[in-house]
C-alpha cells in the first residue's frame, strides 16, 4: 500500500518534517514512534539479541490485544506517526499478530514487522498487507550464509531472511534490510556486500548501532568510534538508500543528524514498561500505571533524553554508556529507575509540554 | 520556457536531485527510487518554497505524479503549461 494512501500518517509525517525544519533539524521533544515487544519468545538464538530471548526471559508475557488498541489511540494523539512491532519473532504466533495489527488502526500509523524473516510465507506476506503493514525489517548479519546462521543460532536462517524480504516487496510492502554495525563489521567487505545487495534489490538499509546490552552488556569493544561514524555518513552519500534513525532524513546534502531519538521512540515491553528507546534499559514508566503523554513527560526530564545528542546514547556515547548503562543484571525486563540513576542535577523541571499535533 | 513551468520542474530536479528534465513527464510516486515517502515531502517543501504556497494534506495525497501535480497547482493559482 502506498503510504499516500494513509492521510493521517501523512499529515502526522508533515507534521514532523515541519517541526523538525523549524527547530533548526533536531527531534527536540516530538514524538515520532513506538517499538512495540508484543512478545519476547523468539525461535533463533542471536548472539547480540538485546531482549535476552535466547535465555528465555519472559517469553510468556505479552501485551494484550485490547491494551494495543488503547496504546494506538494515545499514540495517534501524541502524533506518533510510526510503529514498529517486534520481540522476540512476532510471527511464532502470527494469529495473534493478525489481532494485533486489527485492534491497532493501522490506517493511522506508518507500521512496521521486524522479524528474521523465518517463518514468512507469500501467504503471510499477503496477509500483512491486507492489515496495512507498511515495511518489513529483516536482519541479516553477511552474505555469507554461514556467518549468518551461526550468529543467528540456526542453519537455514540466512536463506529463510532474505527470502522473506523478496517475498515481502512482492506483495508491495516495503523491505528493510537491518544491518547491526559494530567496530567488528563497520569498515568491512561483508558489510559493503550487504550494502550493494540492498540497493540493487531496491531494498531500504536501516543501520542499527551495536550496543553493549541483552547478550552483548558490557562488551564495550563492539561499540563504534567517531572516526567509524564518519566513515557511516560516508556511506550514506553513496548509498542513497540507507537510514539511521538519528540522522535527517530530510536533508538533501545526508549529513544532517536530528538526533539521538530517545522518549522520541518509546520502547514498550510485554510487561508494560516503557523504556526511552529499545537500548537504554532505563525504566520511564508504565503503560498500565500512566499515559504514554505522563511517560513521555517523565521521561523527557531527564537531562541526556531531552537535550540534543548527535550520537546514540546507548551506541556510541562512551561517557553515557559507561555512567548509566554498566549495571550488572539490567534487562529490559528488570530496567533500572530514574530515581536510583541520575542526581537531582540530572533531572530538568517539571515543564515540560510536548508539541501539540496539528492534526487534533 | 515559461518561468512558472520552469519553477515547477525545478522543485523535482531539487527534491529528488534529477541530472536532467527529459523524464519528468513519466514520473509518478515510487516509480523512482528518490520519489517515495520522505522524498515526497522534499517535493512539497520545494514547491511550497518555489511558489510562495502552503500545499493542504488532500492535495498532498492526490499529488503522485508530474502531470497530475499541474491540476493541484491550479488551486493555488499557480498556472502552469506543459
Amino acid at each position: 500500500m502506498s503510504l499516500l494512501q494513509k492521510p493521517l500518517v501523512v499529515q502526522k509525517f508533515r507534521d514532523f518534517h515541519d517541526y523538525v525544519k523549524n527547530n533548526d533539524g533536531k527531534i527536540g521533544l516530538k514524538q515520532r514512534g513506538l517499538d512495540m515487544n508484543l512478545n519476547n519468545g523468539c525461535n533463533l538464538k542471536c548472539e547480540h539479541c538485546f531482549t535476552l530471548s535466547p535465555q528465555g526471559l519472559n517469553t510468556k508475557d505479552r501485551i494484550p490485544v485490547e491494551k494495543v488498541k488503547d496504546i494506538g489511540d494515545q499514540a495517534d494523539e501524541l502524533g506518533i506517526f510510526e510503529i514498529d512491532l517486534q520481540g522476540g519473532e512476532l510471527l511464532l504466533n502470527k494469529e495473534y499478530l493478525f489481532d494485533v495489527l486489527n485492534a491497532l488502526g493501522t490506517e493511522r500509523f506508518y507500521v512496521y514487522l521486524t522479524t528474521n524473516g523465518y517463518f514468512m510465507t507469500s501467504e503471510i506476506a499477503k496477509k500483512l498487507a491486507e492489515l496495512g503493514v507498511d515495511r518489513v525489517s529483516v536482519s541479516i548479519d553477511s552474505m555469507d550464509p554461514e556467518t549468518h546462521d551461526t550468529f543467528r543460532g540456526k542453519k537455514g536462517s540466512w536463506e529463510r531472511a532474505i527470502n522473506a524480504l523478496k517475498l515481502v516487496q512482492e506483495e508491495g510492502i516495503a523491505p528493510y534490510l537491518n544491518i547491526t554495525v559494530g567496530r567488528y563489521n563497520v569498515d568491512s567487505d561483508d558489510l559493503r556486500l550487504l550494502l550493494e545487495y540492498s540497493k540493487d534489490n531496491r531494498y531500504t538499509t536501516l543501520l542499527n548501532i551495536a550496543t553493549p546490552g541483552g547478550m552483548w552488556r558490557n562488551m564495550h569493544e563492539i561499540c563504534i568510534n567517531d572516526e567509524d561514524s564518519h566513515h557511516l555518513i560516508n556511506m550514506r552519500k553513496h548509498y542513497k538508500n540507507i537510514l539511521r534513525n538519528l540522522w535527517d532524513p530530510f536533508d538533501r546534502n545526508r549529513e544532517g543528524v536530528i538526533g539521538c531519538n530517545t522518549v522520541n521512540r518509546l520502547y514498550i515491553t510485554p510487561i508494560g514498561d516503557v523504556l526511552p528507546c529499545p537500548y537504554v534499559h532505563i525504566k520511564i514508566g508504565n503503560i498500565f500505571e500512566s499515559s504514554l503523554k505522563q511517560i513521555s513527560e517523565n521521561g523527557f526530564r531527564v537531562k541526556y533524553f531531552r537535550e540534543y545528542s548527535e550520537k546514540c546514547l546507548a551506541g556510541e556515547d562512551t561517557t553515557f554508556i559507561k555512567k548509566f548503562m554498566a549495571k550488572e543484571d539490567t534487562t529490559i525486563f528488570a530496567p533500572q529507575l530514574i530515581k536510583d540513576l541520575f542526581s537531582d542535577k540530572e533531572i530538568l523541571p517539571d515543564d515540560i509540554s510536548l508539541p501539540v499535533p496539528r492534526h487534533y | 520556457m515559461d518561468k512558472v513551468l520552469e519553477c515547477y520542474q525545478n522543485a523535482f530536479v531539487e527534491a529528488f536531485e534529477l541530472e536532467d528534465k527529459s523524464q519528468l513527464s513519466t514520473l509518478k510516486y515510487q516509480s523512482i527510487e528518490e520519489w517515495d515517502s520522505i522524498g515526497h515531502m522534499a517535493l512539497m517543501a520545494e514547491l511550497e518554497a518555489q511558489f510562495g504556497i502552503t500545499i493542504k494534506t488532500e492535495d498532498l495525497i492526490q499529488f503522485e505524479s508530474y502531470n497530475q501535480g499541474v491540476d493541484i497547482l491550479a488551486r493555488y493559482n499557480v498556472r502552469i503549461t506543459l
